[in-house]
């Protein structure tokens, strides 16, 4: 006896890897328009996430059960953030020549980022969580989300957040560092890396070596210093 | 090779969970594991190449690991539209200044210490 049409797309749509390869599918998409047009705006990220939210939406399920069923893909989150570790530590050697200029660079500049988002979240009346998600949106995803699901806010919204601010950089990041005479390729590559995280280190990459090298050690330190102190920030400010 | 170095990013963010549950409660556990890697890596003196590949292969796909996350703009979508435009205006006029603030203040930096080092 066989079954039915409809039994066996019951048994593919009940699969447990089904939401997996729906996922799978929907990034080599993205990944295959991006490399295809090298526009900024078809990230595959960017791509994937609405097509995936209509589907689930298409099958009549919500987030927390697609959550369950792509588990197999998150739990790579944490082992990829401590793979980090690895372009850290390559970078660690040529932080020496510019140690000073980077610091400081680090310091200010990471903390006017992300003072400015809190400050204008706050007075654009926006709620706790929402000025709590949008804090750490220069850094790298797995930091960010980290970093906002531990100070109050949703790590789902600021993998939104980040996507977003990383995009706005690579699209307007160039234009906006020509405009105040920005030239010098580790400069180039600090404010990419430090503002706009993987997204505008990958474009820095396209830029040259040494602004790529440069944005990729930005993008570490500002996430690492974002880790550590955001959160320890927060909890002094809750306490006073 | 590469399951050897999965095994070392494993075990240094199980190291870090614990870290964080029993020393640093404000520092995610993957951070901590971050961090001490690191120091794993300076110590040894170098990366190994069954961590190098593990690492890259992990880290080629880090997009992919974060379209579910992403996906769950779909749970915040009411909390999103009521600050819509707080938001917008948040994440763009803050990197419209911190973007070539940062490119600025580094150049200035750069030629302050070059100019030093001519001298």
């Amino acid at each position: 006896m066989t079954g039915t049409l409809m039994q066996a797309w019951q048994a593919i749509l009940g699969h447990p890897l089904f939401w997996v390869g729906v996922t799978l599918a929907a990034y080599q998409f993205g990944l295959a328009l991006y490399q295809r047009t090298r526009l900024a705006l078809f990230h595959p990220v960017l791509v994937s996430t609405p097509m995936l939210v209509l589907a689930i939406w298409l099958a009549g399920e919500d987030y927390p059960h697609y959550r369950d069923a792509v588990q197999p893909l998150l739990v790579l989150l944490g082992p990829a953030t401590v793979a980090l570790a690895v372009p850290l530590y390559m970078n660690l050697k040529r932080i020496r020549s510019y140690l000073v200029p980077v610091l400081t660079c680090l310091l200010v500049g990471g903390t006017f980022a992300t003072v400015l988002a809190i400050v204008l979240a706050w007075a654009l009346g926006a709620e706790d969580m929402i000025m709590m998600t949008l804090a750490p949106k220069s850094v790298t995803s797995p930091i960010a989300m980290l970093v906002a699901e531990q100070i109050g806010g949703v790590a789902a919204l600021a993998a939104v957040f980040v996507m977003f601010t990383g995009v706005l950089g690579a699209i307007f990041g160039p234009m906006l560092l020509r405009w105040c005479g920005v030239d010098h390729p580790a400069a180039w590559g600090m404010a990419m890396g430090l503002t706009a995280h993987a997204v505008g280190t990958s474009r820095a990459l396209e830029e040259g070596e040494e602004a790529g090298a440069f944005a990729a050690l930005a993008m570490s330190l500002m996430g690492t210093a974002t880790a550590l102190l955001l959160p320890l920030a927060v909890s002094i400010w809750m306490m006073w | 090779m590469l399951l050897r170095g999965m095994t070392w990013l494993v075990f240094f963010q199980l190291l870090g969970t614990g870290l964080n549950v029993l020393l640093l409660p404000f520092l995610p556990g993957p951070i901590i594991g971050m961090l001490l890697m690191v120091v794993y890596l300076s110590l040894r003196g170098g990366v190994s190449e069954s961590i190098s590949l593990a690492a890259s292969g992990l880290l080629t796909y880090l997009p992919l690991i974060l379209v579910p996350p992403a996906v769950g703009i779909m749970a915040y979508g009411s909390e999103i539209l009521a600050d819509a435009t707080a938001i917008l205006l948040t994440l763009g006029a803050s990197l419209a200044l911190s973007l070539p603030f940062c490119g600025w203040l580094m150049q200035k930096m750069i030629e302050r210490q070059d100019r030093r080092a001519g001298q």
